[in-house]
């Protein structure tokens, strides 16, 4: 054990504070000191991408990550890119009209790493959004409704019945 | 004037009402409660697989700032009462030895739990965890089911002396000798299946919760059935049932693995009451992949009768099953996987003798279609039969699969074959897959030294299964609706979804037999003190939930008709329910709010004495005439020789579960079917070595398909064959993880047949395809 250290950083354009042992992950600190629980932990050893979140704009893993190198970032959960009220944005809600997820613990990390990759390419093709979604783990849906909900939200026409 | 089309949800693609929490991530897993003062449990486990224990020392890490409590195997077991965990406890009774909820003299598998800590953070609990000393004495491991069968090892459980469960004798189905006698050959193989396991995003996980001064015990489970946990741990904590209430919200996937309640998750109620503080418990993935549980490590010695063109006559079977330590499930299976081995053919004779082995090996547990065994070993043999006799594989089943209404109408272990569409589904596949074409392709590709094959398999599956005429109910699932103040319908279900979207599906179905709107209706799920009794599994929720669901809002409507009858001075038939108001039919200007009504209700002396008024109507579901699910799997493969990977080109579903509830969930539940029969054959291994070492316990070990191995599917649907006046919804949820992993290993098959290459097992990564064409030597 370590003496907590202070942590300044800014969470869904909120500046926060915190303290925390050098030990303790990024994806601890959100969930449990900043109650931002929709942050998922899935390995702990950053394999399956649950706990993806976005730090100054690029998708991180929050679980190999220690919440004191989070300082002076600007961190975006999945809760900061969802409305007021709940309401969703339109990769959401793309990825509802394409019965995208099944029990939603990996989604999460799905949107977050979605999120990234329409960030730079809003128009991305299917390859390239399996390219870039292969390192988040589903087990439910073999992915294809997540694609298709992802393809859709860049605008492309996805066949009825998907 | 605007023409009305009455829009029904039933068969729709509704959008489910999950996902709005889900995707916003709102949704509250288990991991997400946190609670005043709650604690934080690990557990200390054992390093080896079977030993031992000579010596524990817990002193330091009680010393440890920060620790609460440190509990070892025989504290916990004085504040336990003796009884079953897990499967064996919800279905009613342990099959095979006692054991501990920690280890207190032996431990038995790598990950076996030794000492709980309970202490302020999770950081802090793996600290003092490190901080104990186990001393074992180490026994030799019994590290397979053949290693199980030798009378010299040690056994696992000293009390039953060997380490095989008690076998039963051959059970003889039909004329089997009769059928060997007639058949021009026997075709014999050694078929076996690997070990891997149910792997949910989410791990087991528990918020267990007692409070000293009411008595009672609060559980945040993640769980496939809250009552299954609250009956086990009442049972082993000594508490009456009333005293405790198990919750749970949203669940991250299970397959089978959560299944009732574990070991590790009694023990943590057992802290917490110790203690009197809630105590937190979550599974971290390397627990997960260790000690969960894992399932499908069974090998087969067959027999097939067979006569000259391609008809099978019979079946000898004799199945060696790995149950792991701890058995449980295990134990259970053969019945299921006996009778269901025929599948849709005609047969004339089987015998099935089986065999259950303990080993130093986690847990067999449930796993989507937990008796897939008997399609895997039927349609690879169907193939190798196939093969052998020179007739193409298609035509081979067809020669052998039963005509719906034709002679035989049973299995010939038993099961009414009415409404079997197995013969449909093969023939569509042949409508939808062009085989001539596949193999010109094929033969041109060999020429440039590529190779291309083609594997199909079939299968049916009892969800639930068609009634027998005069036979049994199918089930009896409880179901209460309640029409709300506000006019809204609540369900309440002892279903307990974890990613089957039933808080959608089952609202489909309220909605439509109500009439009112799919905003309106409400499922509640998940709270023993709301909902009845109930689970989720063996694909039974379609029908008997879905049918439940329809038959109680058909109930309620009767209900609500018959008291707006009393206040519109009608009789109920000539009522219609429309746009949120009861009115007599062509009176629009009768029509009563349905809050009104409900107001009605609620109000003392509205209505004659002999009137009830009751709005929260129950009943309980008999799964009606049931019927199968089933269906055909077309792979085409392509096998890189040079590497041994396998890139699925084209993958063809044509199933049919009866009437569809909503088209996107059911192709959600074929597709994560078919994605884990690929990672089980092109990835997945739940892998020890000879000593009882876990090998794969870290997603670097343990590979899952990721959207790069997992190709789009084609998917039709047959809905076919009504059996029901109202319900011919059929699960679907284990027919995909049942039938491709021998669709796969048939395609990978035909690709290497000019190897001369037999296919007997079931995984074949890229180091085995090498071993098999002889690229490389076998380990």
């Amino acid at each position: 054990m370590s003496e907590p250290l202070d942590i300044d950083l800014v969470v869904n354009g909120q500046p926060r504070t915190g303290r925390a042992e050098a030990r303790r992950t990024l994806a601890d600190f959100l969930r449990d000191d900043l109650q931002l629980t929709g942050t998922h932990v899935g390995c702990e050893h950053g394999v399956c991408g649950a706990c993806t979140v976005l730090l100054d704009g690029e998708p991180v893993r929050s679980c190999l990550m220690f919440a004191v190198q989070a300082g002076g970032a600007e961190v975006t959960t999945i809760e900061g890119v969802t409305g007021p009220e709940g309401a969703m944005n339109p990769l959401q809600d793309a990825l509802w009209s394409s019965h995208s997820f099944q029990c939603g613990f990996c989604t999460p990390g799905f949107v977050m790493q979605a999120t990234a990759l329409l960030a730079e390419q809003p128009d991305a093709d299917e390859a390239t959004i399996r390219a870039a979604l292969s390192g988040n783990i589903c087990r439910c849906t073999g992915y294809e409704s997540i694609i298709d909900g992802v393809l859709r939200a860049a605008g492309h026409d996805v066949a009825s019945g998907h | 004037m605007e023409q009305v089309v009455a829009e029904r949800y039933t068969g729709a693609r509704v959008k489910r009402s999950e996902d709005q929490r889900i995707l916003t991530g709102r949704g509250r897993y288990v991991d997400d409660v946190q609670l005043p003062g709650m604690l934080h449990a690990a557990f200390v486990r054992s390093t080896i697989a079977h030993g031992r224990i000579t010596g524990l020392d817990v002193e330091e890490a009680r010393a440890l700032p920060g620790v609460v409590a440190v509990l070892t195997g025989e504290e916990l077991e004085a504040m336990v009462e003796p009884g079953a965990v897990g499967m064996a406890a919800a279905m009613g009774g342990a099959r095979g030895p006692a054991f501990t909820l920690l280890c207190t003299d032996k431990v038995r598998l790598v990950g076996d739990p030794v000492v709980l800590v309970v202490a302020e953070s999770r950081y802090v609990a793996e600290d003092a965890c490190e901080l104990i000393e186990v001393d074992y004495e180490d026994l030799p491991a019994v590290a397979s089911a053949e290693a199980a069968l030798d009378p010299s090892n040690h056994p696992i459980f000293e009390d039953l002396g060997s380490n095989v469960m008690p076998v039963a004798p051959p059970n003889i189905y039909g004329d089997v000798e009769g059928a060997f006698a007639r058949a021009d050959r026997v075709i014999s193989a050694h078929l076996r299946q690997h070990r891997h396991q149910n792997v949910p995003m989410e791990g087991r996980a528990v918020v267990a919760s007692f409070d000293p001064l009411t008595g009672q015990l609060t559980v945040h489970a993640a769980t496939q059935g809250v009552h299954m946990v609250r009956s086990t741990m009442a049972k082993r904590l000594g508490l009456e049932p009333t005293d405790v209430r198990v919750v749970a919200e949203e669940i991250g996937g299970s397959f089978g693995l959560k299944f009732g309640t574990s070991r590790e998750e009694i023990a943590v109620a057992v802290a917490s009451r110790h203690l009197g503080v809630p105590v937190k418990w979550i599974e971290d993935r390397n627990e997960n992949l260790t000690v969960s549980g894992q399932a499908r490590e069974e090998s087969f010695e067959v027999e097939a009768a067979v006569t000259n063109d391609g008809v099978v006559l019979g079946l000898k079977v004799k199945m060696l099953l790995d149950s792991g330590a701890y058995p449980g499930m295990g134990g259970m299976l053969a019945g299921i996987i006996q009778g269901m081995i025929p599948g849709p053919y005609k047969m004339q004779g089987l015998s099935f003798e089986s065999t259950v082995a303990i080993t130093n090996k986690a847990s067999y547990v449930a796993y989507r279609g937990p008796w897939a065994a008997e399609t895997w070993v039927r349609e690879r043999l169907f193939d190798m039969i196939a093969a052998e006799l020179g007739i193409d594989p298609y035509e081979l089943r067809l020669r052998n699969v039963v005509t719906d209404g034709e002679p035989p109408l049973t299995m010939v272990t038993g099961r009414p074959l009415t409404g079997v569409t197995a013969r449909q589904s093969l023939e569509h596949m042949a409508q939808r897959v062009d085989f001539a074409e596949f193999r010109r392709r094929q033969a041109a590709a060999r020429e440039e030294g590529r190779y291309l094959g083609l594997g199909m398999a079939t299968y049916i599956e009892a969800a639930p299964g068609p009634r027998a005429e005069g036979g049994p109910a199918l089930g009896s699932e409880q179901i209460r609706a309640r029409l709300e103040a506000d006019g809204t319908v609540s369900v309440f279900t002892g279903q307990m979804p974890h990613g089957q979207g039933h808080q959608t599906t089952l609202a489909q179905i309220a909605a439509d037999e109500f009439g009112v709107p799919f905003e309106d209706v409400k499922v509640v799920v998940g709270d023993t003190d709301a909902v009845p009794s109930g689970m989720t599994g063996g694909s039974r929720s379609a029908t008997l939930a879905g049918g439940a669901s329809l038959t109680v809002a058909r109930a309620l409507k009767g209900r609500v008709l018959d008291l707006a009858g009393h206040l519109l001075e009608a009789s109920a038939a000539d009522l219609e329910l429309v746009d949120r108001t009861v009115a007599v039919k062509g009176v629009p200007t009768s029509a009563l709010p349905l809050a009104a009504i409900a107001a009605a209700a609620a109000e003392p002396g509205r209505f004659p004495a002999e009137v009830d008024t009751s709005l929260d109507v129950a009943i309980v579901y008999d799964g009606g005439k049931g019927g199968w699910s089933g269906g055909t799997h077309c792979a085409q493969v392509e096998v890189d020789v040079a590497t041994g990977l396998v890139h699925i080109d084209r993958y063809v579903v044509v199933e049919d579960c009866g009437v569809l509830i909503n088209p996107a969930i059911v192709e959600g539940q074929v597709r994560g079917g078919v994605a884990q029969g690929v990672g089980a054959v092109l990835l997945e291994r739940s892998a020890y070595d000879d000593n009882g070492q876990f090998l794969a316990g870290s997603f670097m070990d343990y590979l899952l398909p990721t959207a790069m191995e997992v190709p789009r599917i084609e998917i039709e649907h047959l809905e076919t064959v009504p059996l029901d006046a109202d319900v011919n919804f059929r699960g679907v949820g284990e027919g995909g993880m049942i039938v491709t992993p021998p669709t796969i290993g048939n395609a990978i098959a035909d690709a290497l047949s000019p190897f001369g290459v037999q296919i007997l097992e079931q995984h074949l990564p890229p180091n085995r395809i090498l071993e098999l064409i002889g690229t490389i030597d076998p380990e």
